[in-house]
Formats: C-alpha cells, sequence, structure tokens
C-alpha cells in the first residue's frame, strides 16, 4: 500500500478545507483519498453483490452449480480440454469427477462462505466487545474471573468439543425449530465459531479499555458527574472503534478460511450445497491433475482477504492517524 | 478382512472386512524384471500412523495380512508367493503339507516340518500352534481378528481363551484342538471342505506362550518367518531385519531376497504418490499400495516408463449400497432406486474405469466355482447408465402395491456417508439421479471415516441407504453370501431378518454350507447370489480395480492375488 502518498494526500485534503468538521466527516475525507482502499471496496462490494444475487446471475448465464454434465470428463473423471475443462459453456471450466460448473459453484459458494463469515463475525465481535468492555472497565475480580475465562477458552482443544458434539448439537437445533439440513449446520458453526471466537476481541477491547478509562476525557467526565452508562457508550466506545474494526476486518476472512477447515472436519454444508470450503478441501488433491481447479477458490478467498486488510488498514487510518502501527 | 484406506477412492476407500479370493485372469499383475539378486533395503511408503495389527491372531486387513505373511509370521499352510493364478494355490507352510481331513471333513490333521524355529531359536511346536489358535478366542484382549477359529472349532461350552479360562474350560479347549508329537488335530462342529484354506490366515500362527505379552504383543509379536523385528515406532517406521534362526529349508516360498525392510508411517497420501513418480534417491527401490484416482492418468496415460512400474487390477472386493429392507420394505421402490441411479456418473466421480466394473451381483468372477452372471433386473442398462422411465414406471407401481414406501421414498430417505470431499460428489450423483424418479435422498454425514461401519452397524441408526464393500477370506462363497446377508453374518447392515423371504433363505443358505462336495456347493451359491440381486436387499456397485506404484530399482513387485497387495517379502533390490 502507498503509505507515505496517502498521508500527503490526507494532510493536502486537510488543508484544503478551513471550515469546522466532524471528526466524521475527517475519517470519511481521509479514507476517500486512500484509492487503494477504494477500490478494495469496490472489490467488497463486488463480492457481496455476487453472493446475494447468484441465482440471478447463473440464471443469465444459464449455468447451474448442481447440474451434472459426464459429457465434459474424460475416463478418468477428469475434465475435457485445457485449464480444467475452459470453454464457452463452462467459463471456470468444471469440477473433477462430476462435471458441475466451477463458476456457477464458485458463486454459490461465495453465498454460504460469505454467510458464515458475516455472522460469525458479528456475533464474536459483538459478545467479545460486551465482554471485553466490561472486564476492563470493572477491573479487580470481575477482571481476574473474566481473565480466567478467557484464558481457559484459549486453552481449550476446542477441534475435540467441535467433533464431539457436531451430531448432538445440531439435533438439538433442529429440535429448537431451525430447518433440518444445512440452516442448522449454519446455525452449529456460527454458535461454535462464537463460543471460541470471542476471546481475540475481548482482549483488545479490555487492554484499550483499561488504558482509555484512565486518560483525561474520561476522569473529566466522570468528574462531570457523568454515569457508567454514559462514559461506556459515549467516552470508551468512539475510542474503540479502531481496533475493533481492525479485527473485524481480519477475522472476517479468517472465519470464510475456518468454513473450510471445518468442513474437513465433517461440520462442512450437506452436498450437493457448494461452499469455498469444500471447493478448497477438494481442489487441493487435484494439484497436479487439474491445478487450474486449485487456483479458483484459492484466488477468491485470497482476493477477499487482501481486499478487507486494505479496507480495515484504511479505516483505521481515518479514524485515528495518529495511533501507531505497532500498538495494534 | 479390511482394506487400507484410501482416502480418494469411493471404491475402496473403508472397506470393512478383507479378502483372500482367487484372483484369477486378472491380466497384469506385474513385472518379470531380470534374475533377482539378494541384498538391499525395500521401503514401504505408507500414511498411516501404524500397522493395524502385527499380533498374527488380529491381523485381518488384506495388505498386512500379505505383509506379515510374507516376512514376518508363518502359518500351517500359506497362498504360494507367486503372480498370477498360481498365487491362489496352497502349500503346507509350517506343515509338511496341505492337511489331512477325516471323510466328512470334521476332523483336519497337520503335521508339522522339523527344523522350524522362532527368532530365539527355540523349536516350533504343536503346542506353540494350539496356544496362538487358542488365543483368538480371547476376543477381549485378541480384538478385531477373524473369527473363523471360534466359528469352527467344537469347543464345549463358554471358551474365552487362555488368559481367563478355568481349567475346565482349558481342558475342552484342547480337547477339540489336539497335539500328538508334531501332529496337531483340529475338531471341527461341522464339515467344512476347505478348511486348510482358513488355516492360512495368521490366526493359525503359533504363538510362544512364554513371551506372549496380551495386547502387548501387537506391537512385538516373535517372528517365524524370515525377518525379525529390529525397530517399531508408531508414527515412524517399522524396520524388519533378516532372522539368522529361520531355516530356508524348511520354507520354499519365502525368498528373503532383500537385507532389511522399512515400512516408513504417517506420510502424506499425495507426497507418497509424487516421491514414485519422481524416482529419486531411497524412493527407486520403494513401494507404496494404491494410487490416489486424480494421479492415474498421469502414471499410466503420461509416460510409458512410469506405467512399466505401476500395475492396474482387479482386486479381490465388491462394493454395494445397502437398503434398509425393514424401511424399504418395498420391492418396487427397491427396484425405482436401482434402475434410476446413474451407476456411469459415480463411476466416473471416483476414477473412471480404473476403478472397476458395473458389478452384476455379489460374487466376483474370479470366485469361478461360485460365479454365474445373475439375470439382471429388467429395464436395468448395462453400460451403467440411469433408466428413468422404467424407474418412474416402478414408482408408480409402487404407489399402488406399497403406498407407504412410496410416500416415505419421496418425502426423503436418510442416507449415511463418510463425509469426504469424494463421497460428497458421490451423494451429489445420488441426490441428482433420484431426483429425476420422484425420490428424495436426506445426506448424514458421518465425520470420522472410522466410525462410519460402527455407526451403520449400529441397530439404532435410521438409516435407508449405506455403502458397503466386501471381498471373500478365501475362495469360496461361504465367506460372501452369509456374511453380508443373514442374521448371523459379521457385515449383514441390510436388516433384511423381516423379509418375507429371508426364512427360505436362510435354509437355502445352510444348505448351501453343508454341500460337501465344493462344484456342487458352487452351484448353491450362484443361486443364492442371483436370489440375493433379485430382492435387491443390496444394490450392486462395482467388481473393483486396484491400482499401485513401485520405485526404479525394486524387483519381484507384483499383486498377490488372494490379498490384492504385494508380496512384500520376495521383493528385490537391482
Amino acid at each position: 500500500m502507498s503509505l507515505a502518498e496517502s498521508t500527503e494526500d490526507t494532510q493536502a485534503n486537510e488543508m484544503s478545507y478551513i471550515e469546522g468538521k466532524s471528526p466524521r466527516q475527517l475519517a470519511w475525507a481521509r479514507f476517500r483519498s486512500d484509492r487503494f482502499a477504494l477500490f478494495a471496496t469496490g472489490v467488497i462490494a463486488v463480492y457481496i453483490f455476487v453472493a446475494i444475487f447468484a441465482p440471478v446471475i447463473c440464471a443469465v448465464l444459464g449455468i447451474s452449480p448442481y447440474k451434472l454434465d459426464g459429457q465434459a470428463l474424460n475416463d478418468f473423471g477428469l475434465p475435457k480440454g485445457s485449464f480444467g475443462g475452459v470453454s464457452g459453456e463452462h467459463w471456470l471450466g468444471v469440477e473433477p469427477g462430476t462435471g458441475r460448473d466451477i463458476l456457477a459453484r464458485l458463486l454459490y459458494g461465495a453465498r454460504i462462505s460469505m454467510l458464515v463469515g458475516f455472522l460469525a463475525t458479528v456475533v464474536t465481535t459483538s459478545v467479545g466487545i460486551v465482554i471485553g468492555v466490561v472486564s476492563g472497565y470493572k477491573r479487580g475480580k470481575v477482571d481476574a474471573v473474566i481473565g480466567r475465562i478467557t484464558d481457559l477458552t484459549l486453552a481449550f482443544p476446542s477441534l475435540l468439543l467441535i467433533i464431539a458434539l457436531t451430531r448432538p448439537i445440531i439435533q438439538r437445533l433442529e429440535s429448537l425449530g431451525i430447518p433440518e439440513g444445512n440452516p442448522a449446520r449454519i446455525a452449529y458453526i456460527i454458535l461454535v465459531l462464537g463460543l471460541f471466537g470471542w476471546v481475540y476481541v475481548a482482549r483488545i477491547v479490555r487492554g484499550q479499555t483499561l488504558s482509555l478509562r484512565e486518560r483525561e476525557f474520561v476522569e473529566a467526565a466522570r468528574a462531570s458527574g457523568a454515569g457508567t452508562w454514559r462514559i461506556v457508550f459515549k467516552e470508551l466506545m468512539p475510542n474503540l472503534w479502531a481496533p475493533v474494526i481492525v479485527t473485524v476486518t481480519l477475522s472476517l476472512p479468517g472465519y470464510v478460511a475456518t468454513e473450510s477447515t471445518l468442513s474437513f472436519l465433517g461440520l462442512g454444508m450437506l452436498p450437493p450445497t457448494a461452499s469455498w470450503g469444500a471447493m478448497l478441501g477438494d481442489s487441493v488433491r487435484y494439484y497436479r491433475a487439474d491445478p487450474t481447479y486449485l487456483f479458483i477458490p484459492g484466488i477468491a478467498l485470497i482476493v477477499l482477504v487482501l481486499a478487507f486488510n486494505v479496507v480495515g488498514d484504511a479505516v483505521r487510518d481515518a479514524l485515528d492517524p495518529k495511533a501507531d502501527r505497532q500498538s495494534l | 478382512m479390511k482394506t487400507r484406506q484410501i482416502v480418494g477412492a469411493i471404491s475402496v476407500a473403508l472397506v470393512a472386512s478383507v479378502v483372500a479370493a482367487s484372483c484369477g485372469g486378472s491380466g497384469s499383475e506385474g513385472g518379470a524384471d531380470g534374475t533377482p539378486k539378494k541384498g538391499g533395503t525395500i521401503n514401504i511408503l505408507s500414511n498411516a500412523e501404524q500397522i493395524a495389527h502385527l499380533d498374527p491372531q488380529r491381523n485381518y486387513t488384506g495388505d498386512d495380512l500379505a505383509f506379515a505373511g510374507s516376512t514376518m509370521q508363518r502359518s500351517l499352510t500359506t497362498y504360494k508367493l507367486e503372480a498370477g493364478d498360481v498365487g491362489s494355490e496352497i502349500v503346507g507352510d509350517l506343515a509338511t503339507d496341505t492337511g489331512t481331513p477325516s471323510a466328512d471333513a470334521k476332523v483336519w490333521k497337520f503335521t508339522l516340518k522339523d527344523g522350524i524355529k522362532f527368532e530365539d531359536g527355540s523349536a516350533i511346536t504343536c503346542a506353540d500352534v494350539a496356544y496362538g489358535v487358542s488365543r483368538s478366542f480371547a476376543t477381549d484382549v485378541i480384538t478385531d481378528g477373524p473369527s473363523y477359529a471360534i466359528t469352527f472349532l467344537n469347543v464345549e461350552g463358554e471358551y474365552p481363551g487362555p488368559y481367563k479360562a478355568t481349567a475346565e474350560q482349558q481342558a475342552a479347549y484342547d480337547k477339540a484342538v489336539t497335539c500328538d508329537g508334531n501332529t496337531i488335530t483340529f475338531n471341527l462342529k461341522s464339515t467344512v471342505a476347505d478348511f486348510n484354506y482358513t488355516t492360512t490366515l495368521l490366526t493359525f500362527s503359533p504363538v510362544p506362550k512364554a513371551k506372549d505379552t496380551g495386547e502387548k504383543y501387537d506391537m512385538r509379536p516373535v517372528a517365524s518367518g524370515p525377518y525379525k523385528i529390529e525397530s517399531y515406532e508408531i508414527g515412524k517406521s517399522l524396520v524388519l531385519v533378516r532372522n539368522d534362526q529361520w531355516d530356508p529349508a524348511t520354507d520354499d516360498q519365502r525368498k528373503a531376497y532383500a537385507d532389511s525392510i522399512v515400512y516408513n508411517f504417517g506420510l502424506d497420501e499425495s507426497a507418497m504418490d509424487e516421491r514414485l513418480i519422481a524416482d529419486a534417491g531411497e524412493d527407486q527401490t520403494a513401494v507404496t499400495a494404491g494410487i490416489l484416482p486424480e494421479n492415474l492418468q498421469t502414471i499410466f496415460e503420461g509416460d510409458e516408463a512410469l506405467a512399466a512400474r505401476a500395475v492396474n487390477y482387479y482386486d479381490p472386493f465388491v462394493t454395494y449400497t445397502n437398503l434398509n429392507v425393514k424401511t424399504l420394505s418395498c420391492l418396487d421402490v427397491r427396484k425405482a432406486i436401482y434402475l434410476a441411479l446413474d451407476r456411469d456418473a459415480l463411476r466416473k466421480a471416483g476414477g473412471g474405469p480404473y476403478t472397476g466394473d458395473f458389478a452384476d451381483g455379489f460374487i466376483k468372477p474370479a470366485l469361478a466355482l461360485d460365479y454365474k452372471k445373475p439375470t439382471q433386473l429388467e429395464g436395468l442398462n448395462e453400460d451403467g447408465t440411469p433408466n428413468v422411465e422404467a424407474a418412474t414406471a416402478a414408482m408408480a407401481a409402487a404407489e399402488k402395491n406399497c403406498p407407504d414406501v412410496a410416500a416415505r421414498a419421496k418425502a426423503g430417505l436418510k442416507f449415511y456417508y463418510p463425509d469426504t470431499e469424494v463421497w460428497k460428489k458421490a451423494l451429489a450423483i445420488w441426490i441428482d439421479s433420484m431426483g429425476k424418479a420422484g425420490i428424495k435422498i436426506k445426506p448424514e454425514a458421518v465425520g470420522d471415516p472410522a466410525q462410519y461401519w460402527p455407526t451403520v452397524m449400529n441397530e439404532e441408526t435410521d438409516y435407508d441407504i449405506a455403502r458397503g464393500g466386501w471381498a471373500p477370506d478365501w475362495a469360496n462363497a461361504s465367506t460372501v453370501i452369509p456374511e453380508l446377508f443373514t442374521t448371523g453374518g459379521g457385515f449383514n447392515i441390510t436388516r433384511n431378518a423381516d423379509d418375507p423371504d429371508y426364512k427360505e433363505f436362510e435354509a437355502k443358505v445352510e444348505e448351501a454350507r453343508n454341500t460337501i462336495d465344493r462344484t456342487e456347493q458352487g452351484v448353491k451359491w450362484q443361486e443364492l447370489n442371483q436370489y440375493v440381486v433379485d430382492r435387491l436387499w443390496a444394490l450392486p456397485g462395482t467388481f473393483t480395480r486396484a491400482q499401485s506404484i513401485w520405485g526404479s530399482k525394486v524387483g519381484g513387485a507384483f499383486q498377490w492375488g488372494p490379498f490384492g497387495a504385494f508380496c512384500y517379502g520376495n521383493l528385490w533390490v537391482k
């Protein structure tokens, strides 16, 4: 990223406007001047658009993620033709073994992967913020207890638990009225990711809260008789956004990737549903016979991770230009 | 017996129980390659963490039986350690010949050779063999092994094996298996005309009582063959070196060319294929069992030099699909499922024709005496493509004859599958094919592949459709049809006990079992194979093939018919 440039741009921007501006306006102006970040935002928007409108796009292109095409495969079950069977009919080739269209599966897979990523991020972040703020603000016994729980969660062999509890919990979720099959599985994955993922957000938030609550403006608020709620929401929260947003932008693609790990452990979506995780897991086996297949979901995931990182950095810079990069 | 697990392959991954059928006429069994010479080290590459069981009484995997049986452990009889049809013939091993049955084949006598010794130099006696066999009764300690000794031997009352037996119980066992000098006599419950095939199993290997460490014997069994264990570290390696107490004069089968054999564990499956394709350094003397389906084209149709050191052969397995006959109690629905299934697409998903041929029943043609092509279901396409029209008609008939079961099929049938990428593709094909006949499939994933068989064999599991795969324990369909379809069978997942025809079927099986004339018995197994195919308690899948590859400096690499594995002990370094 062109760091030096963007800082200069920012300064130039600030100087050209003399009239008073709210911190939010300033942040937006700084963000807008980072062209690379804007581009990354566009990329994320495209991903979201594609995920939401996958069925429409596929209908327009005349492709389906479920349609089997044995004709596109040779005797070994591998795609006919070069680059994994790329053709006018199948733009990104076909899946080895079944002949299903990779583009269609990539588009539909984006829905599951992004859904899991977004929901898991929302759950972990909200739980993490609440626990982190309480822990950091209350200090003392509360902090000690929460601290031990955090350590315990971090030390917990989560994968073993996830594997052991899959069937019983999914059945329980189904009996609670969550539709059988994939909805129950998505709910379980989010539950599990939420159970173990809040720790990372909570620890960062706690650290920030601990240092913030001693700062002069918080002292001043307290001295002028502000209640706990006001201090937390009006004084602390606005200053917590920067680290939280960075954590979020880093963890979201992480959760998308976790979905792929879980699909190895029997927690993936049920067939024939497509997800990036399943695609990645499957394509690795074909790196010699059909390397194109390996690159497609891989590149899709890398671009998404990269875009979120760039946007995350830019947002942090915009919100808190003076913050030391190393401190995060 | 069980196969090695190949994650990639639909056909062979997770087959429960194993083999020893004749593998005659399978074409290329491997190379003739100059005069064998002594010396060097053979490397075996494996993705497993250890050998499932080295304890002879617990070893029940085709590959492991071939490995232990050709190197370390001898039994009363053995299959000839040779390529081709000859490899399915039996000869005396520790015994001087292939045994002498009584007229009704209820009493079998074997005489031990002179000069046979354990690795510590002590002579192998009749008592050691009898003790070894008795261990297989202790199923609480000696787990996972074949149960033929328990089934066949006429031991009065309960016998819990040598560890827990009272003096009385031990006496009952000693009456069933008697020693007279060098001659061991087995008294059987009923006629077993081919008991000398059963004795090729390492269940009939000698174990010195003084050295028996029970459960721990698995890690350090005492050798009777030309190799003994130098070191064994789980997850790392097993090193075999020469056993100088083995006298080649007593053994005309094991050649023991290599000075040592090293089993390397815990390797990545794709890396194993890669290393053998690259053929560099120590890997030139390496072998591995199985090739991932995605590498088949590279190896067999890419490069002649590669294809020359690989083999593609029929292994002894048949894969099939179990139907829960209790919930799918209507033949019309079972017919509809079979007719609608796109077997061609399923085979492609597993690697194409290299996975094998479409099966016409549950007995493979290699079981020559017991095989006759069964009459196929009317409307079933020979080329494996679905016949949607016939399937729809069968469903329409089901609506009339058995509306309950038809409604169940429409509402959704639970298919339990091992949760791997390959099986997810197979399920996608199932869902697609069944949808065309108006049948709905509800996928039920079993996360841990090792738990798949225990899950579907559990009576409480509410499955409708489940996979299956089996190979005979020796060249007799008595180790196939009864095992898969009678209630007493070791691998009956079909829950067919309540089928109106079951009683008749069981009576016929009993009749076939007690037929002494082998040809006559073969005809009975042919009829029973047809009986099951007509009732579709399970759907035949594939007569499977398997592939393996070896390094350029390995000699004597061939597939040993009965086990579908290398004859490890006779490999040599060029």
